[in-house]
C-alpha cells in the first residue's frame, strides 16, 4: 500500500493519515509505505511488487471534498508537465516494462477529493476528516480482497 | 478592444496549477501572457515558535522534489544563527551529500524532462514526447544506467543522511552522522561510476544535439533569448560552487555587478507583486523593477545552470571546465543568454557534481570523526544560501534568545527565474500566434520557454497527475470557447 501525500500539507494529508490508521490492522501482511515523492520515484516504489494499492488526495474540483473513488490507473493520462516530477503514473509503468522492471500484476488507484492541499499546516478540512473513515475502509476492503486471493491459492 | 483570451493548461491533478493565459489584441496578435503558478500558503505561521534546529527538517518535508537543498540551505542558516562553523569533516560530508543530489536531480532532468526536447526532438509526435521515447532513442541499455545511477546515488545520500526525502543530516555546527571507513569502498567505486555516467551523459548530449544544426539554431533562435543579468555561487576563485560561497551577479554583458555574502541577500533581492500572480517575481533591488524587460537597466534576473555558468568564472573541477569551455566556444561568448541552453549548462554541472563527489570521497578527512562544533552563541538572526538545482536558495530565520523563530522568510528558486519564465511565455507565444492563426506545436513551443529552466511549482506537488489533459482554450471576449486544443 503506497500512501501519497505530503503531512505538512492540510488536505495532502489525507492518504498518509488513511495508512497509519490501517497500519495497526496490516502492518504484518502488507508492506505499507508513505511518500510525498512523484514522478520516477514512484518506479522505485512500485517495482517487484506484485499488488499496489495507492491512496491519494485528489482535487479534480469535479466532486464535493470527502468524495472516495476508485480510478482506473489509465485514466492518468500521459501529461506533459512543467517538471519530471509530475512524470504521470502511465508513464511510470510504461518506462518500468520498457526497461524490463518488474511492474505490479495489479495496481489499483484509490483518492479521495480534497479541499486545500496547498496550506501548510497539520489538520484536514472538516469535509476530508470526516469522510476519512470511509477512505479508510474502501481500503481495508481491497487489502482484504486482496489477502483473502493470496490465501485462497 | 476584442481581447480574446487563450489558456494553456499544462496541468497536474492539482486544478489551477500552471496556467497560462494567453491574451489577444484585435489585431489577432499577443497583448500578453500571463504564466500563472500555485502559492504555498502559511510557511512562516507554520514556522513561529517552533525550535530553529527543527527547520531542516521541516522545510525539507514541506517540499518531495527538492528536499536536500532546502535541509541544507536551513542547516547553513542554522550555523549562521548560531555563529558556529561545521568542523571540516562535516562540511566534506554535506558537500558530498550535497552533490549527490545535485547530480540525480540533475540527471532526472537532463533524461526524463529535458529528453523530450533535446533527446527525442522537439518537432517528434506527442506520443513520442516522454520518458518512453527517450528510451527508445537512448537505449533501453542507458535508460536501465539512468535509474540505477539516480537509485544508487540515493542510497548513498540515504546512508549518510537518513532517508534521501526526509534527511536528518545537518546540525548546526555540524552533521549528525559521518561517513564510515568501511563504507568508503563502495562510495568511491560509486563514485567511479557517477563520473563515467556523467561523461556518457555529455557524449549523448553531444551525439544527439550538437550535431544536430536544427537544434543548434533552436537553441540560439530569438524566441528563446533574454538579455537579462544572472546569478550564481561561486568559491574564492569564482568557480561554480553549489554548496558554498559568495553570490555574484553579471550584468548582461558578462562584467561582475556584485558579489556579496548571502546574509545581505535583502540589499540585493527584492520581490515584485503582480496582481495577476501568486509568484513573487525577484529582481535585483539596486536596478530596480521596471517591468517584464530585458537589458541593463532592468532588474530581472535569471538563475540555475546556464545563469550560474554564467556568474562564474569557471568550473571548480577539471572535466567540467573542458565541457564549459565547449559550451562557450559554441555558444559564446560568456554570457550565453539562451534559455534553451540550460539543457546543456545541467549537463556541464553534472560533470562537476560527479568530479566532486569523488574528489570528497578520496580525501581521507571524509571519513573523519570530528562531526560537530558545538555552538554556544545566543541565536538571532540567521541566513543560509545554496545553489538549488533549480538556482539560489535561500533560508532567513529570526528567533528569540531561546532559540525559537519569530520571523522565518523562504527565497526560493524557481522565484529567481520567475520573470524570466514569464517574459519567456509570452515571447515564444507571439511568435506561434500572429493575426490570429494559431501555428502547430503551440503548446510545446510555450512550454519549452519554461521547462528548460525546471520549474518547481508548488514545492509540494506529488503524484496522480493528468486529471486534467493538458488544454488549450481560445475564447471570445464574451468568454465564449471558439476553439479548443487537447492532448
Amino acid at each position: 500500500m503506497l500512501a501519497l501525500g505530503n503531512d505538512l500539507l492540510g488536505d495532502d494529508a489525507a492518504g498518509p493519515l488513511a495508512a497509519r490508521t490501517l497500519a495497526s490492522r496490516y502492518r504484518d501482511r502488507v508492506a505499507i509505505v508513505e511518500s510525498g515523492e512523484a514522478g520516477l520515484a514512484l518506479l522505485e516504489l512500485i517495482e517487484g511488487r506484485r499488488r499496489v494499492l495507492i491512496l491519494d488526495s485528489i482535487r479534480s474540483g469535479a466532486f464535493p471534498p470527502g468524495t472516495v473513488r476508485e480510478m482506473a490507473p489509465e485514466s492518468f493520462r500521459g501529461v506533459l508537465a512543467p517538471s519530471p516530477h509530475y512524470a504521470g503514473l502511465p508513464e511510470v509503468l510504461a518506462l518500468g516494462r520498457r526497461l524490463g522492471s518488474e511492474m505490479p500484476g495489479e495496481l489499483r488507484v484509490l483518492s479521495i477529493e480534497v479541499e486545500d492541499p496547498f496550506t501548510i499546516r497539520e489538520a484536514l478540512s472538516p469535509a476530508v476528516a470526516s469522510a476519512m473513515p470511509r477512505f479508510v475502509e474502501a481500503a481495508a476492503g481491497i487489502l482484504d480482497d486482496w489477502l483473502a486471493a493470496s490465501a485462497g491459492r | 478592444m476584442d481581447t480574446r483570451r487563450i489558456t494553456v493548461d499544462p496541468i497536474t491533478r492539482l486544478e489551477g496549477h500552471g496556467k497560462i493565459d494567453i491574451f489577444l489584441d484585435e489585431r489577432g496578435d499577443v497583448e500578453r501572457a500571463f504564466f500563472q503558478v500555485p502559492e504555498l500558503r502559511g510557511f512562516e505561521v507554520f514556522s513561529v515558535g517552533r525550535p530553529a534546529e527543527d527547520m531542516p527538517q521541516i522545510t525539507s518535508r514541506i517540499c518531495g522534489v527538492c528536499p536536500t537543498a532546502h535541509h541544507m540551505a536551513a542547516t547553513k542558516a542554522l550555523d549562521a544563527l548560531y555563529s558556529v562553523e561545521p568542523t571540516p569533516t562535516a562540511r566534506k560530508v554535506r558537500e558530498l551529500v550535497y552533490n549527490a543530489f545535485m547530480l540525480e536531480d540533475h540527471a532526472l532532468h537532463v533524461y526524463v524532462l529535458g529528453g523530450p526536447d533535446f533527446i527525442v526532438g522537439p518537432d517528434a509526435p506527442p506520443s513520442l514526447r516522454n520518458v518512453s521515447g527517450v528510451i527508445a532513442k537512448v537505449g533501453a541499455d542507458a535508460g536501465r544506467r539512468v535509474i540505477s545511477m539516480r537509485r544508487r546515488l540515493r542510497e548513498l545520500i540515504g546512508r549518510i543522511g537518513g532517508k534521501a526525502i526526509h534527511p536528518v543530516l545537518g546540525l548546526p555546527g555540524g552533521v549528525a552522522k559521518g561517513v564510515s571507513p568501511e563504507d568508503l569502498p563502495a562510495f568511491r567505486a560509486l563514485a567511479d561510476e557517477a563520473v563515467d555516467f556523467a561523461r556518457f551523459t555529455l557524449r549523448v548530449f553531444r551525439d544527439l544535439v550538437l550535431g544536430n544544426d536544427a537544434y543548434l539554431r533552436m537553441i540560439t533562435a530569438e524566441a528563446y533569448t533574454h538579455r537579462t543579468y544572472s546569478m550564481g555561487m561561486v568559491d574564492a576563485r569564482n568557480r561554480v560552487d553549489f554548496y558554498d560561497g559568495d553570490l555574484r551577479v553579471v550584468d548582461p554583458e558578462g562584467s561582475e555587478y556584485a558579489k556579496f555574502p548571502a546574509h545581505r541577500y535583502l540589499d540585493f533581492v527584492a520581490e515584485h507583486v503582480e496582481p495577476w500572480s501568486y509568484v513573487k517575481f525577484c529582481y535585483l533591488k539596486p536596478v530596480g523593477w521596471k517591468g517584464f524587460v530585458d537589458g541593463r537597466d532592468s532588474g530581472v534576473y535569471s538563475v540555475a545552470p546556464m545563469a550560474r555558468l554564467n556568474a562564474s568564472e569557471g568550473m571548480a573541477t577539471e572535466e567540467a571546465q573542458a565541457a564549459h569551455d565547449e559550451l562557450y566556444a559554441a555558444l559564446g561568448p560568456k554570457p550565453v543568454h539562451y534559455t534553451l541552453a540550460n539543457h546543456w549548462a545541467r549537463v556541464v554541472e553534472m560533470v562537476q557534481a560527479a568530479e566532486r563527489i569523488r574528489d570528497l570521497l578520496a580525501d581521507p578527512e571524509i571519513a573523519g570523526a570530528d562531526l560537530r562544533n558545538l555552538p554556544t552563541a545566543v541565536p538571532r538572526v540567521g541566513v543560509g544560501a545554496v545553489e538549488a538545482p533549480r538556482g539560489t536558495l535561500f533560508h532567513h530565520y529570526e528567533t528569540d534568545g531561546d532559540g525559537r523563530i519569530v520571523r522565518a522568510n523562504l527565497i526560493v528558486a524557481t522565484q529567481g527565474n520567475s520573470a524570466r519564465m514569464a517574459m519567456g511565455v509570452e515571447k515564444a507565444a507571439k511568435e506561434m500566434i500572429r493575426g490570429g492563426e494559431v501555428r502547430e506545436g503551440l503548446l510545446n513551443r510555450v512550454e519549452m520557454a519554461f521547462r528548460a529552466y525546471d520549474p518547481c511549482h508548488g514545492c509540494a506537488t506529488h503524484s496522480l497527475p493528468g486529471q486534467v489533459p493538458l488544454v488549450l482554450r481560445i475564447l471570445d471576449r464574451a468568454g465564449r470557447v471558439i476553439d479548443e486544443i487537447r492532448r
